[in-house]
């Protein structure tokens, strides 16, 4: 066999590989939103590198929700909110998209909050940035290529390698940081265990499962080519809980090191200095601009698609307010509602940024259940349902978020009683 | 008359009052010379397992609680047959295709109708009022108040103007695709942008070759490339000979250049040749935008001998409201319309009453230049000839107008996030 000809199947391969990919990669570029960047700055920041053991586990974690969500796409060829529709029935429908729904919203005021904490570093105060963001964002949807729009975020996202370089230039001592990723710590404390919901909330976010799978029905990838889709996945994510690690890494070997703690965006920013000096800010500034403008478009989007598909409204940003008033009213109401709430005054943004991501830590087995249930119904995923050892480890997964969230509410209503005292209310 | 939603879930009993188990489901029978189907048995959860019972088991269907009308020992099995759709899970909440309306809905509820003792599927709901109804305890429904009887309601669609989708699961079509073949290709393009990918695929493949042509010239390259991609070469040359050269060349340029090569060689030698001639000049030049099927008469030939030409053989020509007269050599030497060859003496050579000016473009000229040319003169097609004058294909206005003005299509983007 001559070489070329060796050559051609590899050719065949690495083409059709490079067809596929896309969705698992650009998901896992959208996780690392606001309310994921500023989790992982100030889980750097407050706790230093302890909370670095559980990224492993978090990256199995996300690998295999997020590749069971790209099955279910490519076997069905439907959108999550269509296959929970079509399988549960109407009132189930109706409790699980409210749910998503509430959760998206809180990722929306998540993201202005991510717009107004960056205009902030440039000294633009929020009630000049984030209406303009808002309207930007509508617009940029509504009259703009979405495309177009994709390929720019994505390769303005090339700024999370800032971390990455940062990480390095911090000079961690390294030895310490590879025994802190094999050495479980989990204090029984209100902020460990609220910082490690938020965490995993803000890396398997159940908005980013509704996307992943529409994207792939959308690209219309063949059950055939599944395998090279299932590697899109798994960069993906590995890309996304890396760039995960590198924040705290950088962040801990900066702000942490130095007994500093993130009060405000500006604080965060003190993680890039290593490698930005003086610039940092307008990196770090930049960098969460970005990545909040461009899920503060797609957020209310795919909520409005998510609503639409599940109870069979005209959908689609090619039709007009009048074919699909649902759609645009759900698009729009998000948007405004999203940044309205960022213009109330609000204590802190970096609070508002996280609160989100906790939801979204709360909201996540309930969805993992959903897309559980789905893939293993065999009349609609025929051969590619679940194996016997990923259904163990999925509701391994679910069962420790959900004991996560049991120990939240009851460490949350703890210190609300030790914060209670009787004297504080009149008799 | 009852909804669906209302009765599944009810108790049924058999005929000393024992509850025998509770409606699950309904299973319909779908005949082709039936425009709507009829319930023909029941699935009842007795207990833990599930059995199959013949609707005419149950002496009537619209109870609170339904009886049977033997003991549960004598009730008989009923085997669904190869026609029988399972109404909860195989319509309930899924998408179909709205004929009359041109558009995918969702089934939020189903109405039965009982005729000559049997009960049959009348209307699909898709009103949000069939949404409520699923929604709320049946006593919230008094808010809403009842539609007034026998005014026509949005949101209920006749089963006979509905079509099933196959989805991934292997139903069968009522008719099958023969309503949708129908449409118009434009509705047709329409719906099938709004299907998944894999429905979109079987609803393709129960049209035949012209109807997917014809569909296929309504909508984008790309987005008719992607449409090709899981159907079998020999249909795709097929509906590639169906399709207007011009159309069929855009299409090949968007497919990778084995495939089309490929597709190319299963095409009729003739469509073929026409369709790589123009493959060889750039998408948006006169050579790339043009159709080599137009009609054209020697100068000579005398105005009732061109209509009488033109019925015989211009049934392939893309349009036929001009026609051009080519000298020997193929020089294009003159123009005429439809209106001028109706209306002049049939005696009449066409040379007599053609305009020897014509208006043309050469094989490189670009799309602009060409729009520019059709609206400043208001033509319908502009011929386009080769540097020795020949006539090598005319642009159409539409085609040639298209690509600068953005359509309806040209904004239909897939269908997700865009």
């Amino acid at each position: 066999m001559r070489l070329w000809m060796r050559w051609k199947p590899i050719r065949v391969r690495l083409m059709l590989l490079l067809a596929v990919v896309g969705p698992g990669i650009i998901t896992a570029n959208v996780d690392n939103d606001a309310g994921g960047i500023t989790t992982y700055s100030v889980a750097g920041a407050s706790f230093g590198n302890t909370l670095l053991w559980m990224l492993p586990l978090v990256a199995v974690a996300l690998i295999i929700v997020q590749e069971m969500s790209a099955r279910l796409g490519v076997a069905t060829g439907k959108g999550l909110a269509d296959l929970i529709r079509e399988s549960m029935g109407v009132r189930a429908t109706a409790v699980i998209i409210g749910i998503v729904v509430v959760a998206n919203l809180a990722n929306t005021v998540s993201e202005f909050a991510g717009v107004a904490a960056s205009m902030e570093i440039f000294g633009v105060s929020k009630y000049i940035a984030v209406p303009l963001a808002g309207i930007a964002v509508w617009l940029l949807i509504v009259k703009a290529n979405y495309k177009v729009v994709e390929r720019v975020f994505l390769i303005a996202s090339a700024i999370y390698l800032a971390y990455i370089a940062s990480g390095f230039m911090a000079q961690p001592d390294w030895g310490t940081v590879a025994k802190d990723f094999v050495t479980p710590r989990f204090p029984l404390q209100l902020g460990y265990v609220t910082i490690f919901v938020t965490a995993i909330g803000t890396t398997i976010a159940p908005w980013m499962q509704f996307y992943q799978q529409a994207s792939i029905v959308d690209k219309g990838i063949k059950p055939s080519d599944y395998a090279y889709e299932r590697i899109d996945v798994v960069v993906g994510s590995v890309f996304a809980v890396v760039v995960a690690g590198f924040i705290i890494i950088a962040c801990s070997s900066t702000i942490h090191a130095a007994g500093k703690e993130i009060q405000s965006a500006k604080d965060a920013a003190l993680a890039l200095e290593p490698l930005a000096g003086k610039y940092a800010s307008v990196l770090f500034a930049l960098g969460l601009l970005n990545a909040s403008v461009f899920s503060a478009a797609i957020l209310p989007l795919s909520t409005a698609y998510v609503v639409c598909e599940a109870f069979g409204w005209e959908s689609g940003v090619d039709r007009s307010f009048s074919q699909a008033p649902i759609f645009f009213g759900t698009y729009t109401a998000l948007i405004v509602l999203g940044a309205g709430i960022i213009l109330l005054p609000i204590p802190s943004l970096v609070q508002a940024m996280m609160a989100s991501q906790t939801l979204n830590g709360v909201v996540l087995p309930i969805i993992l259940i959903v897309m559980l249930r789905l893939i293993n119904d065999r009349r609609l995923m025929g051969d590619f349902v679940n194996g016997r050892i990923l259904n163990i480890i999925s509701w391994f997964v679910v069962i420790v978020l959900i004991v996560l969230t049991i120990l939240l509410i009851v460490l949350g209503g703890l210190e609300a009683l030790r914060n209670w005292s009787p004297g504080v209310f009149p008799a | 008359m009852p909804y669906i939603s209302q009765l599944l879930g009810r108790p049924i009993v058999d005929v000393d009052g024992v509850k025998f188990g509770t409606l699950r489901d309904i299973f319909a029978a779908t005949r082709a010379d039936r425009t709507h189907p009829e319930a023909v048995a029941l699935l009842v959860r007795c207990g833990s397992g599930e059995r199959i019972i013949p609707v005419s088991e149950a002496a009537v269907l619209v109870a609170q609680t339904i009886p049977l009308t033997k003991s549960a020992a004598e009730v008989s099995e009923y085997r669904p047959g190869e026609q029988d759709i399972r109404l909860e899970r195989d319509v309930l909440d899924k998408q179909i295709i709205d004929i009359d309306g041109v558009r995918v809905v969702r089934v939020n509820d189903l109405e039965l109708t009982r005729i000559h003792g049997g009960y049959y599927i009348a209307n699909v709901d898709v009103s949000s009022r069939g949404l409520m109804r699923r929604l709320l305890p049946s006593g919230w429904m008094r808010l809403f108040p009842e539609p007034i009887h026998g005014k026509p309601q949005s949101g209920i669609i006749s089963w006979e103007n509905v079509e099933l989708l196959a989805g991934g699961q292997p139903m069968r079509l009522k008719v099958p695709g023969k309503r949708i073949a129908d449409l118009h290709p434009a509705d047709l393009a329409e719906i099938i942008s709004d299907l998944s990918k894999p429905e979109s695929d079987h609803l393709l493949q129960t049209l035949d070759a012209s109807t997917v042509a014809d569909t296929l010239e309504e909508v984008e390259p790309d987005f008719q490339a992607s449409l090709l991609e899981n159907m079998t070469d020999d249909k795709v040359a097929d509906v590639l000979e169906e399709m207007a050269p011009d159309e069929a060349a855009d299409l090949l340029g968007e497919l990778p250049a084995e495939r089309s090569q490929e597709l190319l060689k299963l095409m009729h030698r003739e469509e073929a040749d026409g369709v790589r001639r123009l493959l060889t000049f750039p998408e948006d030049s006169a050579g790339g935008l043009m159709n080599t099927e137009f009609f054209s008469v020697p100068p000579g030939l005398t105005a009732g001998e061109t209509i009488a030409r033109l019925r015989r053989t211009a049934h392939e020509a893309e349009t036929i409201y001009y026609i051009y007269a080519t000298g020997p050599d193929g020089k294009l030497a003159g123009v005429f319309s439809l209106r001028e060859l109706v209306l002049s003496d049939p005696q009449q050579p066409v040379s007599a009453f053609m305009h020897k000016r014509v208006v043309s473009v050469l094989l490189d000229a670009r799309q602009d230049a060409i729009a520019q040319a059709v609206s400043k003169y208001n033509l319908l097609a502009l011929p386009v000839v080769d540097e020795q004058g020949r006539i090598q294909g005319i642009v159409t206005a539409d085609d040639a107008l298209d690509k600068i003005i953005p359509t309806a299509w040209k904004r239909k983007l897939p269908r997700l996030y865009h």
